[in-house]
This record gives C-alpha cells, structure tokens and sequence, in this order.
C-alpha cells in the first residue's frame, strides 16, 4: 500500500490546538478531490485538494501536516466550499516545534459536516512534453504524435488527480523547493509571496472548463462499452499561458512517472530543404524536414510545448529508420517546425577557392597624410607602404545531388568587413554581413555555385557591411 | 533472456496459484499476485542505418482480454534507451490503444495500459534504442597479380556488447543487403555486404612536400608515398553507394595461387564519384628531389614585390615499368618557403608561360590553394639505369609585401 505523507487531522476532542497534553483523539477525513495544475518553467504545482469535515459549534481545530513533502508552508489556504456561512477562519498557527504542521482554528455555528478546499503549492511535480513522428517512405508526409510525461518526487502520492499542465513562462521570486526547507516566512514577506502566488492560482482557476477534444471524438468506441479510451487532453489558452486539462483522473503516486498522448497528427505534409548554415549547424550542409504547427498540416490545435523529437520513417521493408532525435523549443500555432537531420551521404558539397588576386593598391609615405595611388597618377617611391588595397577571391559552392529527387539547397555565408559579393545567383542580404543564396539540384546533377568575393582591406575599408552586386 | 514482456491480465483473473509468475512481474511493477503471459518475439528487426544509434524492433502477439490490460516490459543488464521505447499494436491498431505507460522509480521497466474492446491475440511491435550493439564497416581488396584489378568486399561487423541475444534478427546496415543472423551475446559477426569484382585500380604516386614531406631533407629528397586508386562510379565497377569509414585490407594475388598481404589502410567516407586512395607505403624506386631553383624578388613599387619561382624536380624512376608522378603544390606553403613568413593574405600567382609542367595540370583537382599535376615516368633502361627527369614550375607569386 502506499503511504500518504499528507495528513489532514481535525482534532476533535482538544479544545485548543496548542494546548499541551499527551493523549489525543485524531480523525483523518480522506480526499475527496485532487487537481494537480503544473507548470513546467518552474519547479512549480498548484494542488486543489477538498475534504469533508464534521464540525462541533464553538471553536475546532484543524492540524494540517505534511511531513517528507515538498510543500511551501506559506501558501497552504483553508477555504469553505459548502456553510461557508457558518464557518469562519478565526487564525493560522505554524508550531516553532513542528515545521512541516499547521494548526486552523475555525468557529462554527455548524453541527454537521462541510467541505472544505486547501490549496497549496509544491516542488517536485514536474511534467515534459515529447513527440514521435513517422514519416512515410516516400518523405512527404509524416505522423506527428505528442505526449506528456508526469513526473512525480513531490513525496507525495496522489491519486485519481485531475491533471492540469501549464505551458508559459512564470515569474518566481523564490523557488518553492527553497521555501519548503526553509519554512515559514516573515509575516510580510509572506504576505508578499502569498499575494504572488495567489495571481499565479487565480488565472488558473480562470480557464474555462473544459470541451471536448476534437481529435478524441473520433475514437469508434460506443459508449456503453466498459473500455476505457485514451486520456482526452483538453487544450486552451489562458493570458500568456497554454493549459493542457487531462480528461478523468490519474493516479500518479510519488517517484513514478506516467506519460500519456497529448495529440495526435496524421499526414502532416512536410517539404525538405537542404542547408548551409555554418553559424548554426557547423561547417557542413545539413537537410531538414519542415512542417507546420497549423491545421492543413493536421496540428495546429496547440501550441507544441518544448520537448524532443523523435523523428523516424517508414522504411518500406515494414520496419522502422531513426532519422533525427531534436529538442524543439516552444511552437505557436502556425510557427514552422524544423527537424535537422544532420548531413546527407547522398548529397556532397565542395567548397572551393578557385581563385585570389588584389588590386586597387594604395600607399602611405612617412609624413605625409594624403594616400598615393598609382591608379591616380601618384608617384610611388621606394619608401612607401602598401596600407590599403582590395582582396578578390573566386569561389564556387559545388554540388552533387545523388538523390532520385531534385532537392533545394539554400547558402548562408557570412564575410567580415567591406565586401562586395559578385554573381548571378540572385543572392539577396540575411543580414548586414551574411548572403543568403539558394539553387535546385536535378537528380544526379553537379552543380557549381559561382561567386566573387571582394574585400577592401587596410585603409580601403570604409564599412563594415556586405553589398551585392552583379556578377561579370 | 533479459528481456521480455509481460502481460497482466485484469485482476479478476488473479489466481494464487500463480505465484511465481507473479514475482516475475514485480521487478517491473507494484506488488502484488498478478498472472501473467510470457508472450515469445516472432520477429526482431536491427536498423543499423543511422550513423550513431541502433533501433531494435521486435513483434510479439500478446493475449488480451477485453478491458484494460497491463503489458509490462522489463530489462536487465542491457543499455535499453528507456524513453525510446514505444509499442505499436499492429493488428487492430483502431481498437487496440495505449492509454498510459507508467515508469516506476529505480526499475528498468514500464507498464503500458492497453485497452482492447475484445479479448484475443494482438501483435504489437515494441522498438527501441539500445546501447553496445553497434556497427563497423571493413574491406578487403585483393588485387590481380599485374596491379591492373581487384575485387572489393565490403563487410558489416556488428559488435554486441549489449548483453542479448536476438535470435535469426533481421539487420539492414543503410545500404545493400539485408541479413537475417542469430546474434548471440558479445558476439561480433562479420557479414559480407557488397562485393565488386574487376574494379580497375591505380597506383598513384604522390609527391607533396606540405603533405607528406621529406624522405631525407638533407638531400632534399620527397616522401613518394604510394596509393591504390578506384573510383567510386559505375565506370569503375563501383558506384553503388557511398563507402563508409572503415579499415581496408590490401592484398595481391602472388601468381602461385595465394595471395600476399600488402597493407593496410583506412578507407575515408567516400561519396559516389570521388575517389578512394587506400596508401600502401612508401615508394623506394621512384625518387623526387625538390628543390627552390630559383627566387628573384622584382620591387614593383614601394615595398610591393612579385616573386619569380622556379620549383625544380629532378625525378628518376629505378621501376621497370612506367608510372605517373602526382607532384602537388601547395601555394600557401611555397609562399611561406618565399618569404620565410606567412602573410596571412591569399596567395595571388600566375603559371608563367614558359613552365611545361602547366600542360600536365590537373585543372578539375586544382584550387587557389593547391596545384595538381599528373608527370608521366618512363621504366628504367635496359642497362637498369633510370631516366633522370627533370620538371620545373615556373610560378610568379604577385603583390606581396
């Protein structure tokens, strides 16, 4: 059996919570409800938890304790969902002897049970998105399946909790695993910090309830029959942040994890673009599969969480290829994916210098300020330095495409100092210094990329920025 | 066998009878009597086609009953990439879901939740990635007793190191054939994967001072290493697929039906129509000495000068047959040789005219950087005395300061 650390005790027969006796009589009123809210940018867990409680009229105690969790003791709250009239929260004692326990003195008018709602923030629930996509064997349309996977080392079991997993970015001024050690805070700073958290609750508590998800309609069973169906995972935005509502309950007890299908996407077609990009994937030309995060590509329900990528294909020899495994950062709805699958035997790229010389040479004289040209008709002596001149080098991009595809090929290249770039590849500027160009290679086809790079050098230089020009 | 599958089947059925087997299943998962089936691999599958990782895929049929069912899959002692795992059923796969998989803490295990809407066999295809169970490439050339040919084989060797065993698996190495072999624990298998017969090959002598420098300095005499060469293309009886990185065994034919084991070598990552050069060792009877026979420094203004090189080679080839001499030049190291510093700036230089050498260039191979040229060496005489060539590279190395 599982042991619960968390102890929910009212005390009934004590008439003061701190009052000091040995012999005490203790009911523990189970869990009613659980909803775990977990954000994945921080170490961070709203639980939602509701009990029912029998009250005596006058004052009753309420111990609530929470030994080898992570829980922040600052955020514990005690709410009353039903006679809320008939209730009231008279103080909150946290025992200097007792770290993990705090005792509730409620006064009732009440001689009957109510529910009640604590709510509390931990450290140590954790969850992380991961996707699988297949891809058919001709390379134009791949499955795209998302899941999520719960991490629990809470110290808490908590079982048949309903499961809400936050996607956005929140900000922490302390982080709850610091808190829970720590214990309670200072009377204002923990005012400040329960302010704080209690906006972070309070827009999860805004989402709206759930619908029904659209992929999860179509699963073909009928509802009389006892199976059960995967998890529905209801997805919706909420300010800047994304919620994921797992349908029914889970059981997610402490230490294990359990992952579950976030989405799942069928024929999501995709285009293959070969690139070199030395800044970003190294001194190679790579080739990536890019889709889209929309609804022609069957996705685009969601925004896609960060997480890894398992990429494979279909081999056509009914088994499986490993093509790329790729963390992704978050995708908003309509944003491409980029899936890098590394270099390619079947595509070979050369680069080569062809050819150097320089010209446009300018000299300095010793103690004189003006530059001297021969180009301008000044008389060069013996003495005089070469300080300015331009640098011309010919490359060409060469490459072979052995696939039984034509496949595009995109260039980046990036030139320090004043450059002018020569050719007639249509090149067009990424940015200030880097030339982007971009050609198709035919099935079987070599293909030479051509261009002149000149580089004004020394006292030449009067920029410091790429320029296009025509080729010769 | 370390790993296996289990299914459990709804607690309804648990029978105390079943114990043991129940044991069995709490390596992977909570406690408790459990019944469960220990469903056999019908099929297994290596994918060893990505450069670094090796995916097992492997088909089981596994008895469900109608409802949610637990399918628990465990392993020991083996290096199981836990979050690869996914499973698959193959018949039914409308009806027959995973609803969750549970990863319990410290095991090497996880518990898929299956549901199936009637009891019955399903197959399901659970794959993987898995650690030590890797793939290398090796090649052997046997060589025809003239040097004119040789056969080409190409092995895969799997190494399993993994500490499993996969019975008559299935293997795909990217390219070629596939294999169907048991592979049993740390054993290596060795499996022909291509073979090229009458592959044209070509000794290549090289001499290139930046790359493979002096044999004696003193005498300003050149390393000549020599290279089989082939062409990976169809010409060439090659040309099926690009060769990857592996050791390449080089033998020849000795004429009296046994071979003899010329050397060793590795065979770089080579694409279709580029060329392999599998080095054999130094070559004693064609002798190159190089030497800078001339350096003029011509001011053209300021302190801006050209300089007038010649590169003289003095060649003599003691074979008894005739060979072609690559002579290449690296222009960065000439210049650097020059000047006695490296400017750091481009080499600018011309061919002058007058050089013979510029009819023998290589201008495909040729870059700004390096300069390729193809000398033809006659045998030696009949008196066994070789005929002294001499080769001169008259360059002008421009604008230098």
């Amino acid at each position: 059996m599982m042991r619960r650390r968390l102890a929910w005790m009212p005390v009934l027969i004590a008439a003061r919570a701190d009052a000091q006796q040995n012999v005490d009589l203790s009911t523990v009123p189970p869990r009613d409800t659980v909803q775990l809210t977990i954000y994945n940018s921080e170490d961070l867990t709203l639980v939602r938890e509701t009990r029912t409680v029998t009250f005596k009229p006058g004052v009753n105690p309420l111990q609530f304790s929470w030994a080898s969790t992570l829980i922040d003791p600052s955020s514990v709250q005690l709410r009353f969902k039903t006679q809320g009239d008939k209730l009231d929260l008279l103080d909150t004692t946290y025992p200097h002897d007792k770290p993990q326990m705090l005792t509730w003195s409620v006064r009732s008018a009440l001689d009957g049970d109510a529910t009640v709602e604590i709510t509390y923030f931990t450290s140590g629930l954790s969850w992380a998105a991961d996707y699988v996509c297949v891809s058919n064997p001709e390379e134009t349309k791949t499955s795209f399946d998302g899941f999520v996977r719960i991490i629990n080392n809470s110290g808490e079991d908590y079982e048949n909790a309903q499961v809400r997993l936050v996607v956005g970015t929140i900000n922490l001024v302390e982080t709850i695993a610091q808190l829970a050690q720590q214990g309670i805070l200072s009377k204002h700073d923990a005012d400040e910090y329960r302010a704080g958290r209690r906006r972070v609750a309070e827009l999860g508590q805004k989402a709206k309830k759930p619908a029904s998800d659209k992929a999860m309609k179509a699963l073909g069973y009928a509802e009389a029959e006892v199976l059960r169906e995967p998890k529905g995972i209801i997805k919706e935005g909420l300010s800047e942040y994304f919620i994921y509502t797992v349908e029914g309950t889970e059981t997610i007890r402490n230490t294990w994890s359990k992952r579950m299908r976030l989405f799942a996407g069928t024929d999501a077609p995709f285009r293959i673009q070969y690139r070199y990009r030395p800044q970003e994937y190294g001194d190679q030309v790579v080739r990536l599969f890019i889709l889209r995060n929309d609804e022609a590509s069957d996705l685009g329900t969601t925004p896609l969480p960060d997480g890894l990528v398992r990429l494979l294909k279909d081999n056509g020899r009914d088994g499986l290829s490993v093509l790329a495994h790729q963390n992704i950062r978050y995708v908003p709805i309509g944003q491409e994916i980029e899936l890098n699958l590394g270099p390619d035997p079947e595509v070979i790229h050369e680069q080569v210098p062809l050819r150097s010389y320089r010209d446009n040479l300018w000299f300095s004289r010793t103690g004189l300020e003006v530059r001297l040209s021969p180009g301008q008709g000044h008389k060069i002596e013996i003495n005089d330095q070469v300080c300015g001149w331009d640098e011309h080098q010919v490359w060409t991009e060469r490459i072979r495409n052995y696939r039984d595809k034509p496949i595009d090929v995109e260039f980046r290249r990036s030139f320090d100092g004043d450059v002018a770039f020569h050719s007639t590849l249509n090149p067009t500027l990424h940015d200030f210094r880097t030339v982007r160009f971009a050609a198709t290679v035919a099935p079987g086809e070599k293909k030479d990329l051509t261009y002149r790079v000149s580089s004004k050098q020394g006292t030449n230089q009067e920029e410091r920025r790429v320029t296009l020009r025509d080729g010769e | 066998m370390s790993v296996y599958p289990a299914l459990v089947r709804p607690r309804r059925t648990v029978a105390t009878a079943f114990v043991v087997a129940g044991m069995l299943v709490t390596r992977g998962v909570d406690a408790g009597i459990k019944l469960i089936t220990l469903p056999p691999r019908e099929r297994v599958e290596i994918q060893l086609d990505h450069p670094n990782v090796t995916l097992v895929e492997e088909e089981r049929v596994v008895p469900l009953n109608a409802g949610v069912n637990e399918v628990v899959f465990a392993w020991a002692n083996t290096q199981i990439d836990k979050e690869s795992i996914q499973f698959r059923p193959l018949s039914d796969p409308e009806s027959v879901r995973v609803l969750s998989v549970s990863y319990p803490p410290n095991e090497n295990a996880l518990t898929w939740q299956v549901a199936s809407p009637k009891a019955g066999s399903a197959r399901v295809r659970i794959s993987y990635l898995i650690g030590q169970l890797d793939k290398s490439f090796a090649y052997e050339a046997v060589a025809a007793n003239d040097e004119k040919s040789l056969t080409l084989r190409q092995y895969v060797l799997l190494h399993n190191r993994a500490n499993e065993t996969f019975g008559d698996a299935g293997m795909w190495p990217g390219f070629g054939e596939r294999f169907e072999r048991p592979i049993g624990i740390n054993e290596t298998k060795q499996l022909l994967s291509a073979k090229f017969e009458n592959v044209p090959v070509r000794k290549v002598y090289t001499a290139d001072l930046s790359e493979f420098g002096y044999l004696d300095e003193g005498k300003k005499q050149l390393r000549v290493p020599m290279h089989y060469l082939l062409k990976n293309d169809s010409a060439n009886a090659l040309g099926r697929f690009p060769f990857m990185y592996g050791k390449a065994r080089v033998y020849q034919d000795d004429g009296r039906g046994t071979t003899a084991f010329l050397g060793e070598d590795w065979m770089k990552f080579t694409p279709r129509d580029d060329e392999v050069r599998l080095y054999l060792g130094v070559a004693k009877d064609v002798v190159v000495k190089r030497t800078i026979a001339r350096r003029d420094q011509n001011r053209v203004l300021g302190n801006l000068y050209h300089y007038d090189v010649v590169v003289k080679y003095e060649i003599e080839n003691f074979k008894d047959a005739p060979v072609v001499l690559d002579i290449a030049e690296s222009m960065r190291s000439l210049r650097q040789e020059i000047l006695g510093r490296d400017t750091g700036r481009n080499v600018e230089f011309e061919l002058v005219k007058d050089t013979p050498m510029a009819e023998m260039l290589d201008k495909e191979k040729s870059t700004a950087d390096r300069l390729l040229f193809h000398v033809p060496l006659p045998a030696r005489g009949g008196d066994q005395k070789a005929v002294k060539a001499t080769q001169e590279l008259h360059v002008l190395i421009k604008n230098e300061w």
